[in-house]
């Protein structure tokens, strides 16, 4: 008897003699990570995030009224709050972008110099610091001053855990800080040894390409803050330009794939999700018809009007912006805009030739006559959509386009050119149009609030961050954290 | 228990002998049942003082010696004992009644230490198997709503849905707040498998909780134990309380015993909660489509050259044409060519048939035959038990099958082998879609409908061709559906299928060291593989897909048991356990998925994937506890009784250095009465208190931060940071809980009350908390918090009539808990519990009651009347609706009830007995996307009444249309603006769109009939003279059968998205109640 027991003492503790520890750990998942996958994983959430139509973040088609929605028109009235569009965003761009470029550079820090060459390892950080400065202007660009943190900002709080309400920062000196960062990347950033190699979704760490998007993006920053009496705008753009992208082939993008979960996010939403939510917006097809854009047919579909016409007649008709929208009316988003395999771009040479037209009518030194610039940028657009040369030319040949006879100052002609050339690039169409003020947007009759020129911030920091919060607002302009609060470098003209 | 109970009472018999006088006389008799009169073999008959004793036999009779002026003692488990002095008869005929409340009533505590009602120093209680297995629910636990008090059931009404048990309150943050089960000494695992979309009511299906695998008719009786003192035995999971189930041990037949059971069940859906559809306006959105009025599309659909009147198809809402039968208008129909309307008109009127014709009668049939037998050495058990049911929606059935065996045996007069081996597999198929998802009829009919749509033709439609006619085509000319499918479609090609077998069981060995102290070993073992398969088939409104999960859970446990008892002397006596418990957790899934579409129609495989197929999720996770434990109960002169009891865990998921836990509870149990001997008034009185501290460990994998792994771009392998952060130095929370007690009886036991107070504070919790994304993270897991639940609970019964063989009796429970959060993480005041569509929080928010609703609120002036927004008539699109708060985050409602209750009247004469239940549920408040969304789109009768000026509200405001909201202006006079809600505006007028969250959160509490069960047990004279059978029961039970009393327009306010934390408190595609009614008849033989 006393050996059943025994046993059965002993079969119990047996079991019980096991490491407890080690049945903690998590066998389905990685406990590291080589660091050019964090960094390839931030690029393309960050292009996800820029390119998405979704009405729970990508809004940004609609805000630059190049869309408009068909049944639910909610977000096309600056109804932002309901659907939690600043927090999604924001939580984007720092938890699924930010910290992810903050963690590569962790875990290339963390390589044991056994296994990695030493400028190897300072090419990765330099590949970092450019995509981080990419990110952080993004970030600035729509909420303003912001939590921030960096190599060489000092007191910068964010994307740290052990502090996890961060102070925020003014957005000048973020900007002034990035600006150090990306000359700082640049230079280091050494030709003759690799950096993230395949890892890199834009350009397959090409030392050249970087280089010209570094410079690319000085360029940029630095048109950004043309109306900023505190930078050197100038010097800034005029020490970038020799440098920047000289054609389509420098294009900082990321081509998607022909299958989920990588194709490009409008695919998503518009064609896979099988919805019908959006309609082309009668105030970008009304312009585009109206000057015959021969990229008309490619953006936007046609329509049979016969309904109202009486006879069968098919045209480009947009929907008419704010108000619902009977989806079978109006024109939709052409193939090439719903192609799932449709790139997602960063930065483009036509973006770029648009500056250089500002920067030289602004009285920058950067070679070239502002019509040069001018037509460039709408070549290089139309080549990209892959409009024919003799009907480019016939475009750029029109009076209503050609940059001597177009309407309207320099703001005008480039705004309302490079508004119609940024069509599938929602975020920067919106924040060239908040920049040069052009083309002349008016908020819909039913919207709630004007045209948004900055996101507020998430409720989440109201809540989770309030101390900081109620801090940041004394940085925004008017101590107020509204739509209608501009961004540091949106100076009423 | 009752044959162990017997077995134990002859063998004090037999041990305490005696020698007789000789004066000895001979009594017969006969003993009957005081109910029906029948005859009761087996009442034990013993000379009072004496160890003399006999039994009854199969006619009652028996036959003792005993000597003169002697008294004899009758006693039979369940009866009430009497105490007869024989004086100078020779004759003594007993009729023996019911024990109305029995104070040498044994309940089974923790780790399965037996007390008598004296003897417990904290509230438990006990229910009855037959309660559970009479009325035939297909999860047991619901069973059990309204007859306890402290405990909240709350069931939805999908079929095999999870039914959440929470006793006391929740007192974790984010944690389990499940009860924890315990079937004879095995913890039953009672999680569900559901998905967070599901919980937060975005899609998904419901599962059902674990516990429901526990066959009902296997049940002898329930035990609750409530409180952490009650349960601290049991370890860290033992905080929310513990369900004991005692299964049966055999009836003490010798040789072969046989009970067979058979019910069938038929549902019937409860019109009062589901949707009644407006009858006067068509589908659509407004009056903006092609035709000149707007509200049609304009097209040629007959050919003949003339453009025909069509309805919007595309659109989901019921704001269209005011319907007129003179006009015309080509519906869905005129576009799917296997239909008689191919290319032919309507005239333009409401559907005859809504979707409430869609329901079908559900229908439950269980059978079950156990056999068992039992004999000095032991006994054992077999049962299987069936269970078929058809739910209420097309092509869904639930089958369940039950095996269970047990068995004990006696090795040697010192040594027992018990083991028990229970099986289960439970099949679903065509479960119900959930929350706000297009696999869910429900979301369709209450939110997104078009008052066109003849469900019967779109019934007919599939049949047809078994193709996918919507209602809902994304245009005439482009006849795939946009948002919604043909919803028998959706019942028929987008179904799910599940199984989930089962096995649970233990074998133990008791050794009898001596007299006072016993040795008993166990291996348990908990372990179930599941595996769920979900279909949307080729031609479906979202993308094609079929995926599969699979997921298998173990869970041993390992324990070592020293029991003693023993009287010291007169005076005191002891006992208690000294025992150690060794378990271990596993859990591992795999989750797998076609990518981007299928291929091929109706093939359900992974490999029918259209693109590459995405890594499947993998999921192990181990949890391990070591804890050692000991309890001591000493007894004073059967009236005082100090219980202490001390328990230390060593848990895996903690960090080494945090853990090691100790946690101690204290009790004490004073049965006053005992001093009030001569108070003949007073049957019972026990004063009880007690205190007692849980410790609980982290969910497993918290501790180490790891990547997450998304699907690889191309050929770039792709790795993220996790969005929650890890904490290597979490250290134990704990649970504090005091709880006082008074209970007593009077009059023979036929009055008698039951009053507890407890207060449990949760510290130190164990919570992810959100943290701001600026520090790269969603959450953060910390230990912060405090929440504490503080209530009463009270059961009174009363026997108020008892004439002869009729007796009626009531018994009541009552609970009120209240529950706060008293702290969060520091400089964090609200913690977001679940987060829902439309901008809807159930929060923690310190100060607050757990589980608060958030969102915005109306705008209220000083007098606290409802402001209306009469600012700028010409450019505020808002002017003459309600002002909204501009912050999103208001206290809007409260989850929680103010208080539950349930009386149970049972009626008996003879041996026919009636019972019903009314449960109710006081105050609690719940959101409904369902009338949030169904107003936004016209569905209700609501949107298309009269105004106030006694005109169609759609009319235009030139025809006396138009809306005047109830409010004040911003100078308090009484809002007089008419708004324009004519199908041009009319779209989220009196829905989501211009009213605050606070519209549509509404009052929960609910009176219900919950069960009434009328039975019948065929009289013992009868039954002797059909050998074999031994006894023949026959029983009539209604569920949910009315409910007598509801706020919630439309919809049952129970409803909820399942088991969980907050997942009550929002409805979205809720399901209607569904009223059940059947026989069950049980024979033994």
């Amino acid at each position: 008897m006393k050996k059943i027991i025994i046993s059965v003492l002993a079969l119990g503790f047996l079991f019980s003699c096991g490491d407890l520890d080690e049945l903690n750990d998590n066998p389905k998942k990685a406990a590291d990570a080589p660091a050019g996958t964090l960094f390839a994983n931030a690029q393309k959430n960050l292009a996800d995030i820029l390119t998405s139509a979704n009405v729970n973040r990508g809004i940004w088609r609609l805000l630059a009224q190049q869309w408009a929605e068909t049944t639910y028109n909610d977000e096309s009235v600056y109804d932002i709050a309901t659907r939690n569009i600043p927090q999604n965003v924001w939580g984007i761009l720092y938890r699924d972008v930010l910290k992810d470029l903050e963690t590569s550079r962790t875990n290339v820090l963390a390589v044991d110099p056994l296994f990695i060459d030493e400028t190897v390892r300072q090419n990765q950080i330099q590949l970092i610091e450019i995509m981080e400065v990419y990110a952080w202007t993004v970030v600035v660009n729509i909420y303003g001053p912001i939590p921030y943190s960096s190599p060489t900002y000092s007191g910068g709080q964010a994307l740290d855990i052990e502090n996890p309400s961060p102070k925020y920062e003014k957005a000048e000196d973020i900007y002034k800080d990035l600006l150090t960062r990306l000359d700082a990347a640049m230079t280091k950033l050494d030709a003759d040894k690799d950096n993230f190699g395949d890892y890199d979704l834009l350009y397959k760490g090409d030392y050249d390409s970087w280089i010209k998007f570094g410079n690319s993006l000085k360029l940029k920053m630095g048109m950004i803050l043309a109306d900023v009496p505190a930078f050197n705008s100038k010097a800034i753009v005029e020490a970038a330009a020799p440098h920047v992208f000289t054609s389509n082939d420098d294009n900082a993008l990321i081509r998607y794939k022909d299958t989920p979960p990588n194709t490009n996010p409008v695919w998503v939403d518009l064609i896979q999700s099988g919805r019908h939510d959006f309609v082309a917006a009668n105030t970008i097809v009304d312009v585009v018809v109206a000057l015959e854009d021969p990229r008309t047919p490619v953006w936007f579909t046609e329509v049979d009007t016969s309904s109202e016409e009486g006879v069968e007649k098919f045209v480009y008709w947009g929907g008419i912006y704010g108000n619902k929208n009977s989806y079978s009316k109006f024109s939709h988003p052409g193939d090439a805009i719903i192609d799932p395999t449709q790139a997602g771009v960063f930065m483009d040479y036509t973006e770029v030739e648009f500056y250089l037209a500002e920067a030289v009518e602004r009285g920058y030194n950067v070679g070239g006559d502002a019509e040069t610039h001018y037509n460039n940028a709408i070549t290089s657009s139309m080549n990209y959509w892959g409009v024919d040369q003799a009907d480019i030319d016939t475009y750029l040949d029109r009076p209503d386009v050609a940059y001597a006879t177009a309407d309207g100052n320099y703001k005008e002609k480039i705004g309302t050119q490079k508004w119609i050339a940024m069509y599938n690039r929602g975020y920067e169409a919106w924040t060239e149009w908040r920049r040069l003020d052009y083309p002349v947007l008016v908020a819909p009759d039913l919207a709630l609030t004007d045209i948004p020129l900055r996101f507020p911030y998430p409720v989440n920091e109201q809540t989770l961050n309030t101390a900081n919060y109620n801090t940041a607002l004394s940085l925004l302009p008017g101590g107020v954290d509204k739509v209608s609060t501009r961004i540091f470098w949106d100076v009423p003209q | 228990m009752r044959r162990i109970l017997q077995l134990c009472l002859t063998a004090v018999c037999v041990v305490a002998f005696y020698a007789s006088y000789a004066q000895d006389r001979t009594i017969t008799g006969r003993i009957t049942s005081a109910d029906d009169g029948s005859p009761l073999p087996g009442v034990n008959v013993v000379v009072k003082g004496t160890t003399n004793g006999t039994v009854t036999d199969v006619n009652g009779k028996y036959t003792i010696t005993a000597p003169a002026g002697s008294t004899l003692i009758f006693s039979f488990i369940g009866l009430k004992t009497q105490e007869i002095a024989i004086g100078e008869r020779s004759a003594l005929d007993v009729p023996m009644g019911q024990d109305a409340q029995q104070l040498s009533e044994v309940l089974v505590t923790a780790q399965g230490i037996e007390k008598t009602k004296n003897e417990l120093a904290y509230s438990a209680q006990k229910v009855d198997g037959s309660a559970v297995s009479q009325t035939r629910d297909n999860n047991f636990v619901n069973a059990l709503s309204g007859k306890l008090a402290g405990v909240q059931i709350t069931r939805p009404n999908s079929m095999g849905g999870s039914t959440n048990v929470v006793i006391r309150g929740n007192k974790s943050l984010t944690g389990n707040n499940q009860a924890l089960f315990v079937v004879d000494g095995v913890p039953i695992d009672n999680s569900n498998t559901n998905t967070t979309d599901q919980a937060s009511g975005r899609g998904g299906y419901d599962y059902g909780n674990a516990a429901a695998d526990i066959n009902p008719d296997d049940i002898e009786s329930i035990n609750v134990l409530k409180g952490a003192a009650a349960s601290a035995l049991y370890g860290s999971r033992a905080s929310n309380g513990v369900v004991i189930i005692t299964t049966k041990k055999g009836r003490g037949t010798k040789g072969l015993g046989v009970t067979f059971n058979g019910g069938v069940n038929v549902g019937t859906v409860d019109k009062s909660t589901f949707i009644k559809y407006q009858n006067k306006y068509g589908q659509g959105y407004g009056n903006y489509y092609e035709d000149p009025s707007g509200f049609f599309l304009s097209r040629d659909v007959d050919g003949d050259g003339v453009r025909d009147l069509v309805t919007p198809t595309s659109e989901d809402a019921s704001w269209g044409a005011p319907f007129d039968p003179t006009k015309q208008v080509y519906l869905w129909d005129a576009f799917d060519p296997a239909s008689p309307y191919y290319k032919k008109s309507h005239p333009f009127v409401a559907a005859k048939n809504d979707p409430s014709k869609m329901f079908q009668h559900s229908v439950q049939q269980s059978y079950s035959v156990m056999l068992d037998g039992s004999s000095e050495k032991g006994y054992y058990k077999l049962g299987y038990s069936t269970n078929r049911e058809t739910g209420i929606m097309p092509n869904s059935t639930l089958k369940k099958d039950f095996v269970n065996f047990g068995s004990s045996y006696k090795l040697t007069d010192k040594l027992t082998a018990t083991a028990s081996v229970n099986f289960s597999n439970i099949r679903g198929n065509g479960r119900y879609g959930t929350g706000y998802n297009d696999t869910n009829l429900m979301t369709n009919f209450r939110q997104w409908w078009a008052t066109t749509t003849d469900i019967k033709d779109q019934e007919a439609a599939y049949f047809r061709n078994h193709k996918n006619i919507t209602w809902n085509w994304a245009d005439p000319d482009e006849t795939k559906p946009i948002y919604w499918d043909n919803p028998y479609f959706t019942r028929w090609e987008n179904y799910e299928d599940d199984n989930r077998l089962r096995y649970f069981g233990y074998t133990s060995l008791n050794y009898k060291l001596t007299s006072w102290i016993d040795v008993t070993g166990r291996i348990s073992l908990d372990t179930y593989s599941e595996f769920q398969e979900e279909r949307q088939a080729l031609g479906s409104v979202t993308t094609s897909q079929y995926s599969r999960f699979n997921r298998r859970f173990k869970e041993y446990n390992y324990d070592l048991m020293v029991n003693f008892n023993k009287e010291l002397n007169e005076n005191f006596t002891i006992k208690g356990i000294v025992g150690a418990n060794v378990r271990r957790t596993h859990i591992e899934s795999i989750n797998a998925s076609t990518n981007g579409g299928l291929v091929v129609d109706r093939y359900y495989a992974i490999e029918n994937t259209k693109n590459p197929i995405i890594a499947p999720t993998e999921i192990e996770s181990d949890l391990g506890v070591d804890g050692i434990y000991a309890n001591a109960s000493i007894g004073y002169k059967n009236m005082l009784y100090l219980d202490l009891t001390g328990r230390r865990d060593q848990a895996s998921s903690l960090p080494k250095a945090n853990n090691t836990y100790y946690y101690p509870s204290t009790s004490l149990s004073f049965v006053f009465s005992e001093l009030m001997k001569d108070a003949t008034w007073l049957n019972n009185g026990k004063f009880r208190i007690n205190y007692a501290e849980v410790g609980n460990t982290a969910p497993a994998q918290s501790l180490k931060d790891v990547y997450d792994k998304p699907t690889a771009f191309g050929t770039v392998t792709l790795f993220s940071a996790q969005s929650t952060k890890n904490n290597p130095n979490l250290k134990p929370e704990r649970t504090k809980s005091f709880e006082t007690g008074f209970e007593m009886s009077f009059i023979e036991d036929r009055v008698g009350f039951d009053v507890t107070y407890y207060k449990q504070n949760t510290v130190d919790q164990i919570v992810p908390a959100a943290v701001s994304n600026a520090s790269g993270y969603d959450k953060k897991f910390i230990n912060a918090g405090e929440v504490r639940n503080q209530g009463f609970e009270v059961t009174l019964y009363a026997v108020p009539v008892q004439i002869g063989a009729f007796s009626w009796k009531v018994n009541v429970n009552w609970t009120r808990n209240r529950n706060m959060v008293l702290s969060l993480a520091p400089g964090i005041n609200a913690l977001q519990l679940n987060t829902f569509q439309n901008g809807v929080n159930i929060d923690a928010a310190v100060g607050s009651p757990y589980g608060v609703i958030r969102g915005t609120d109306y705008v209220y002036n000083d007098k606290g009347q409802r402001m209306i927004d009469d600012s700028d008539p010409e450019n505020n699109a808002n002017y003459g609706h309600y002002l909204k708060s501009a912050a999103s985050n208001v206290i809007v409602g409260n989850v929680n009830p103010d208080w539950i209750g349930g009386v149970q009247n049972t009626f008996k004469y003879k041996s026919l007995s009636l019972s019903f239940l009314i449960d109710t549920k006081h105050g609690g408040s719940v959101y409904s996307l369902d009338m949030a969304y169904g107003l936004s789109g016209g569905l209700y009768p609501e949107t298309a009444g009269l105004n106030q000026m006694g005109n169609p509200l759609r009319n235009s405001l030139a025809q006396g249309g138009g809306w005047i909201y109830d409010g004040v202006l911003s100078d308090g006079t009484k809002n007089n603006i008419v708004v324009d809600v004519s199908a041009q505006n009319g779209y989220g007028a009196f829905g989501t769109d211009y009213n605050p969250t606070r519209a549509f959160v509404y009052d929960a509490s609910f009176v219900k009939l919950r069960e009434v069960v009328f039975s019948y047990s065929l009289p013992q004279s009868i039954v002797a003279r059909m050998a074999p059978f031994k006894g023949i029961d026959v029983s009539l039970v209604g569920r949910n059968l009315w409910i007598i009393h509801k706020n919630l327009p439309y919809a049952d306010p129970e409803d909820g998205l399942g088991s969980g934390n907050a997942t009550n408190g929002f409805q979205s595609g809720a399901y209607p109640n569904v009223r059940n009614m059947g026989f069950n008849v049980r024979f033994k033989f």
